[in-house]
């Protein structure tokens, strides 16, 4: 079997070298017969890639361990399921099932254009063998999945990282996947465009879709990322600015700038170098992305580790990518003015601009943050980390700055907006921030980041609010239907408007979850059994620890009886999983008691079998789970923004009359269900140590140097380096030294700053501090010259004669009247 | 055109050897294989399916190139230009519909929805007056080519197609005034008699 895959994977190499020629001088050539060869060629590579990818799942399913890949990562013990998914386990098979999605997505994104966009077709097939080809390449010279062991066949294999034995760490990477691949359709054809020189809207509407497919799995795959983390790592947290993560966020931001600007070159034909620019840079983010973490050349807990060679290699493709997309941009710049001007900064389009500088700003600066500890070693020799602190920093306000334009936006008319109508249309948003404000400030909520926040989330919901009611009632006006079908109408109509909103209110609500994160009480107790603690309106009793175990793992387990507010709510189980052949890295099993309003969140970070004491990290995280749920109404409103325009019609003579508000009734009724509640009994109450204020922000500026946990901060991680740092800067602190002497102390203790989850602001260090600055500065200036050049420039579609009086002209309106009114 | 004369024959087409020959060989493996589980099973099924997609996608990416009557007008280049200004009117006339909805929701002064809208009408406007120029247009270029072609082809064939040239010349409908060919006994447009 090893060699049959192996012979598929060459056999795909030629294939795809014969596509990517054949194609090209077909296209240039006009050779029909070339082209349709090449095309069946495309197709044969994706039937390659299928029948490999059955070989090596079907290796793993039969454990056949003679193979090398099959060996590292499954083993007998394993659930089938793992076994399956163990096929993207790791470095090799996760590059083969790259290609075989790109394969995939390529052939179904050639078949459906194959009529509308003849002239990109070649090209497209071009653009994405020669992606393919780079893959196949890698896995040809050094990363074959099928190299099999020459002697010693081992009789079991060493099994999946334990980490990744987990439902949603299942789904993450193949979501993720599946946005970074698909990230290469919209790109294929843009460049196709640029080659043919055909730059009109057209190959904007071939990706349109495309691009929010893949955004909205890329948007899956980082959610699933951030569950996983919550659940499976223990921190906490869910996001911890890790460089796998960045290199998933940093596409997410270009390509969320695409489908804004995307919207700004249809409608106004404006910003078109720009739009091919993002897709570029989404497209070479995805591939910068998997070099990051496939290279080792940043530190992460989830990169694959070191390869010096397979660094180069992504290098060199890089290089060619951008140079290459670069030059056709320049080279077809005539092509590519704008038709129109800025009319007014009071303007959507400006709005737009603006928000496109700000998720450019992310990922540059994430981009740049990300990197900075890899340019400091190579620079100055010195590691140091950049952590959470760092990203927070900047991050945060960015963050702000984004919502409040989610909530602008919308109110701004194209072209330009008069005095008199933005005073009509801000002043219902205005006041629910404002009463928002007013309602928390009475209730007593003071961390003025997340009040912030919730104003703005009050804002936003105001304007989307505002877009549906108007629009109903403009709608009801128009037509005389009732509520319900007039909604339903102009979600219909301009499903992609409405649908952009949804995923605005999804976006809300996941704000709503971060801005909960100021509100987060936690807290580190040693408990023996019959001692409880006291978390918030939580009272957490430790009874007792048990151990099990089912032939793939032991497990400990911590019992623990929680008291909610004098209640019990029952029994939580937090435990550590030590798997077969990975005893040295248990994993972490949390607890969660999930509520609307907040989460229980307990770890047990060490334990001790004898005396049956344990140490548990008890955090309590308000709104965290609206974070997930912002996620399933982000995920609605991308449904309805992709769904062809004949699905409305049909859903709008289905729906029957108040299906919208019974299923509304059942949601609240399914949310609201009680909870089961109990007597509290008495019992010895640990008192949590209160912490100097010093010391907690100690907590969160010093990173655990355990090297397997990611550096985390040393507040949040549960390994005992964390304990026994936090222990020390209990014991600085305790000696009345300053925050610099402690930082000292640990610089000189490890020989850097590495440390320290934030460098210095010193010497090299400061160009960190700096950049932002720069950046920001640099975007101010780019995007004020440009708008400048814009306004300046003469419109090209002079007015034309407003006079319409001869009867041909007349004609011709009243066939337009018809036609508009067809329309809706 | 090659797929049609090759397959008219018989019904017999290449997929459906290919998925006979999967089907075989699936079934024969499955026979083969009887103490595995059935994901592995499925696998291997799953394997020889790909296989003969495998097989069928060479078919169709060496048929363009050894085909003796591959059909080479069917892939020329289409009329891109006229596609182009359909799309850019409809995104007109959506324009218009969007700002028209944009005033009723407030959002544009009434002095701007003047401007913008008259300035998008005549816009839509001069698109449907190109579509409707650009008709005739291809009708007349259809005409012209296959006149020329027909000179050329007399040319080449001799005197005896001058009659039927100037047959054709004289053979238009009266009632809607198009050309039909010398034989026509009704107009191939109207359906008047001769």
């Amino acid at each position: 079997m090893a060699s049959l895959g192996s012979f598929l994977l060459l056999a795909a190499f030629v294939v795809c070298a014969y596509a990517a020629t054949s194609s090209f001088i077909g296209g240039r050539q006009r050779s029909a017969r070339l082209i349709e060869s090449s095309i069946g060629a495309f197709y044969l590579l994706t039937a390659l890639m299928t029948m490999a990818s059955a070989v090596i799942v079907h290796a793993f399913v039969t454990e056949n361990y003679s193979i090398r890949y099959v060996d590292r990562y499954s083993d007998s013990a394993q659930p089938l399921f793992y076994k399956l998914t163990s096929y993207w386990g790791g470095l090799d098979g996760s590059i083969m099932f790259w290609v075989f999605l790109l394969s995939v997505f390529g052939s179904i994104a050639v078949a459906t254009n194959r009529e509308r966009q003849r002239e990109l077709i070649p090209y497209v097939v071009t653009v994405i063998s020669c992606v393919q080809l780079f893959f196949l390449l890698v896995m040809v010279l050094n990363k074959d999945p099928f190299t099999t062991y020459l002697t010693q066949v081992p009789a079991d294999g060493r099994g999946l990282n334990p980490l990744l034995q987990n439902p949603y760490m299942v789904i993450h990477p193949p979501s993720l996947y599946i946005g970074f691949v698909g990230m290469t359709i919209p790109f294929a054809f843009g460049m196709s465009a640029l080659i043919t020189g055909h730059l009109d809207d057209s190959w904007l509407r071939a990706v349109r879709r495309w691009t929010m497919f893949a955004w909205i799995f890329l948007s899956l795959g980082l959610t699933l990322g951030m569950i996983w983390a919550y659940e499976e790592l223990g921190w906490g947290g869910y996001w911890g600015w890790d460089p796998v993560e960045n290199a998933g966020l940093l596409p997410w931001f270009t390509a969320t700038a695409f489908l804004h600007s995307v919207m700004v070159q249809e409608r106004r034909s404006m910003l078109r170098v720009w739009n091919v620019t993002l897709v570029i840079l989404t497209f070479f983010l995805t591939i910068f992305g998997t070099f990051m973490t496939r290279s080792g050349v940043v530190q992460s807990v989830h990169a694959f580790g070191e390869d010096p060679e397979l660094a180069m290699m992504f290098g060199i493709f890089m290089a060619i990518i951008l140079i290459v997309s670069f030059g056709l941009v320049i080279y077809r710049l005539p092509l590519l003015r704008a038709r129109h001007e800025l009319d007014s900064w009071a303007s959507r389009e400006a709005a737009f601009l603006l928000n496109n500088w700000i998720l450019l700003f992310c990922a540059v600066f994430i981009l740049f943050a990300t990197m900075f500890p890899t340019l400091s070693e190579a620079i100055t020799g010195e590691r140091l980390t950049v952590g959470p602190p760092f990203f927070n920093k900047w991050m945060l306000p960015i963050g702000l700055m984004l919502l409040l334009l989610t909530g602008v936006g919308p109110l701004l008319a194209w072209r330009k907006s008069t005095l008199s109508n933005l005073g009509n249309q801000f002043l219902w948003p205005i006041t629910v921030a404002f009463i928002t404000g007013g309602i928390l400030y009475a209730l007593g909520f003071r961390v003025w980041t997340s009040g912030v926040c919730f104003v703005l989330c009050g804002f936003v919901l105001g304007t989307i609010g505002q877009e549906f009611i108007r629009g109903t009632r403009v709608r009801q006006e128009a037509t005389g239907a009732d509520v319900l079908t007039s909604i339903t109408g102009i979600v219909a109509r301009s499903h992609r408007r409405y649908g952009g909103y949804i995923i605005h209110v999804g976006i809300v609500l996941m704000f709503l979850g971060f801005a909960g994160e100021g509100y987060k009480v936690e807290e580190q107790v040693l408990l023996s059994p019959g001692q409880q603690v006291e978390v918030g309106r939580f009272v957490v009793r430790h009874e007792g620890i048990s151990v099990r175990d089912d032939g793939q793992k032991q497990m400990i387990t911590g019992r623990l009886r929680v008291f909610e507010e004098g209640e019990e709510i029952g029994m939580m189980y937090p435990a550590r999983w030590f798997f077969r052949k990975h005893e040295q890295e248990p994993t972490t099993e949390v607890a969660i008691h999930r509520t609307i309003s907040e989460d229980l969140y307990i770890v047990m970070a060490a334990f001790d079998m004898q005396d049956q004491t344990a140490s548990f990290q008890v955090t309590v995280n308000p709104l965290v789970n609206w974070i997930w749920f912002g996620f399933g109404i982000m995920a609605l409103g991308t449904v309805i923004a992709l769904l062809p325009e004949q699905a409305f019609s049909f859903a709008a003579s289905k729906i029957p009359d108040g299906a919208a508000i019974t299923s509304l009734l059942l949601l609240v009724l399914v949310a609201s269900a009680p909870l089961h509640a109990q007597h509290v009994e008495s019992a010895q109450t640990v008192p949590t140590v209160p912490r100097s204020a010093i010391e907690r922000e100690l907590y969160h500026e010093i990173v655990c140097m355990c090297g397997t946990c990611g550096r985390k901060l040393i507040g949040e991680c549960t390994c005992g380096t964390a304990a026994m740092m936090r222990d020390e800067v209990s014991l600085l602190v305790d000696q009345g030294k300053t925050k610099e002497d402690v930082f000292q102390h640990f610089i000189t203790m490890y020989g850097s700053q590495e440390p320290l989850a934030m460098p210095l602001d010193q010497g090299f260090n400061r160009l960190a501090w700096l950049f932002p600055y720069l950046l920001g500065l640099s975007g101010v200036v780019g995007v004020g010259t440009v708008a400048l050049r814009w306004s300046r420039r003469e419109a090209i579609d002079t007015p034309l004669p407003a006079g319409i009086s001869n009867t041909g002209d007349a004609q011709l309106l009243a066939r337009l009247d018809d036609e508009l009114r067809d329309l809706d | 055109m090659s797929s049609e004369t090759s397959t008219n024959r018989s019904s017999f087409r290449p997929w459906h050897f290919f998925v006979l020959g999967a089907l075989f060989a699936a079934t024969g493996a499955v026979l083969r294989s009887s103490n595995t589980t059935p994901a592995a099973t499925i696998l291997v099924s799953l394997a020889i399916g790909a296989a003969a997609l495998c097989g069928l996608a060479l078919l169709r990416t060496l048929w363009p190139l050894v085909a003796v009557d591959f059909d080479v007008e069917s892939t020329a280049v289409s009329n891109r230009t006229r596609s182009a200004v359909e799309r850019e009117k409809q995104l007109v006339l959506r324009s218009i519909k969007e700002l028209e909805f944009d005033r009723a929701m407030g959002k544009v002064a009434e002095a701007d929805f003047q401007e913008m809208t008259t300035r998008l009408r005549s816009r839509a406007i001069s698109f449907m007056r190109q579509l409707d120029s650009d008709t005739p247009g291809y009708s007349d270029l259809i005409e012209r080519e296959l006149q020329s072609r027909l000179a050329s082809q007399s040319l080449s064939a001799g005197p005896m197609d001058q009659a039927t040239e100037a047959g054709g010349a004289e053979c238009t409908c009266e009632v809607c005034a198009a050309v039909n060919d010398p034989d026509a006994r009704f107009c191939k447009y109207c359906g008047a008699s001769l």
